[in-house]
């Protein structure tokens, strides 16, 4: 009976020194086969989430800040400044700042030999437009209507048209409010460098593009945005 | 004779090898191969010396420890010299527990062939 004992314990050492044996050898299941540019790109897409997150922290910081700061006050006017900013990004108010005006106008020849003058088409001015947004953030005013980023341009009756308010044949003008005065002459050189104008001479038409100015001033867009899906809860649910 | 304990001993064994997720390190990988295939051997000497009714206490326990020590450290001065060593003990145990093995498949075969032919002669009785 001890003999049992002892084999007992031996096999419980084999039996452990085996399963151990087990775990190190069936230890690496996945192996990991990508190469460096693929975990680069995971390690570009990492950092790109970052920067956005902490971006959005700021943001938020500075929302809670300007919450904190004016409690004592009166917390509707944090409130309301909020909505004021909303507004703003909203493009549903005037606007004033650095910027940039340029006038669309029949190219000489044109005028010379007499052509009829036709419209800026929708295609070529929004082309124009993405032209103008290489340069991040700006706010743009095409012939007195306010173009914002839920802006359409479309042709109504072979009219071109921005938001549904006809655009008027040319000369008329475009202003353009960018972030800083730096940006103003950042997008008064890209639009010079532009293909852009080839494009506008194919229609007759040129660009002159102003000097960049302290201060311009853009309309607000004042039409009341139609909500279709997202309803204010009763009060006291 | 039972053999119930031995075999709850290797299942808990197993089990507790197998719960504790241990890892040895690749580099001593060949240190634990070399010791367990010195167990096994032990372990086989010491049933065959059960069967052939030589089995000694001291010789069993002594002898699991000692080749466990000697195997592994063997391998280690095979590492430090450049030489496998390691491959000798492999052959060595390797070769003792393919010895060891048969000696107890023909004591069993023996008992076995033994116990058919006394209920033979007690069925022709």
């Amino acid at each position: 009976m001890r003999n049992q004992y002892k084999f007992t314990v031996v096999l419980l050492i084999i039996g452990f020194m085996v399963a151990v044996q087990y775990n190190s050898v069936k230890k690496p299941e996945v192996r990991d086969t990508r190469d460096v540019w693929a975990i680069r790109q995971e390690l570009a897409a990492e950092k790109k989430i970052h920067s956005e997150l902490l971006s959005d922290l700021r943001e938020l910081d500075k929302t809670i800040e300007s919450y904190e700061s004016s409690k004592e006050e009166n917390a509707g006017k944090a409130l309301l400044k909020t909505v004021d900013k909303l507004y703003e990004q909203a493009g549903m108010t005037d606007m004033k700042g650095p910027g940039l005006i340029i006038k669309i106008r029949p190219s000489a020849e044109s005028v010379a030999f007499g052509l009829p003058i036709e419209g800026v088409s929708p295609d070529l001015l929004t082309r124009f437009i993405n032209e103008i947004n290489r340069i991040k953030g700006n706010s743009i005013e095409i012939d007195g209507k306010r173009f914002t980023s839920l802006s359409s341009i479309r042709d109504i009756n072979g009219k071109t048209t921005v938001d549904g308010l006809n655009v008027s044949v040319p000369p008329f003008s475009v202003k353009i409010i960018t972030q800083s005065f730096a940006n103003s002459e950042k997008l008064y050189s890209t639009l010079h460098a532009s293909e852009i104008h080839d494009e506008f001479y194919l229609d007759n038409l040129i660009l002159e593009i102003g000097e960049p100015e302290k201060e311009i001033n853009i309309r607000g867009w004042k039409e009341r945005y139609t909500n279709l899906y997202l309803k204010e809860l009763p009060k006291g649910e | 004779m039972t053999m119930w304990l031995p075999f709850l001993g290797l299942i808990l064994g197993v089990t507790l090898g197998l719960l504790s997720d241990i890892h040895i390190p690749q580099i001593y990988g060949n240190y634990l191969s070399i010791a367990v295939l010195a167990a096994l051997d032990t372990l086989f000497g010491g049933i065959r010396a059960h069967l052939q009714q030589v089995y000694d206490d001291k010789v069993f326990i002594s002898g699991f420890f000692f080749n466990i020590a000697l195997a592994a450290g063997l391998a280690f001065l095979g590492v430090h010299l450049g030489v496998d060593l390691y491959l000798a003990a492999i052959f060595a145990f390797g070769v003792r527990l393919f010895q060891n093995i048969a000696v107890i498949r023909r004591i069993l075969l023996a008992k076995w062939m033994e116990k058919r032919q006394g209920s033979n002669a007690e069925n022709a009785k």
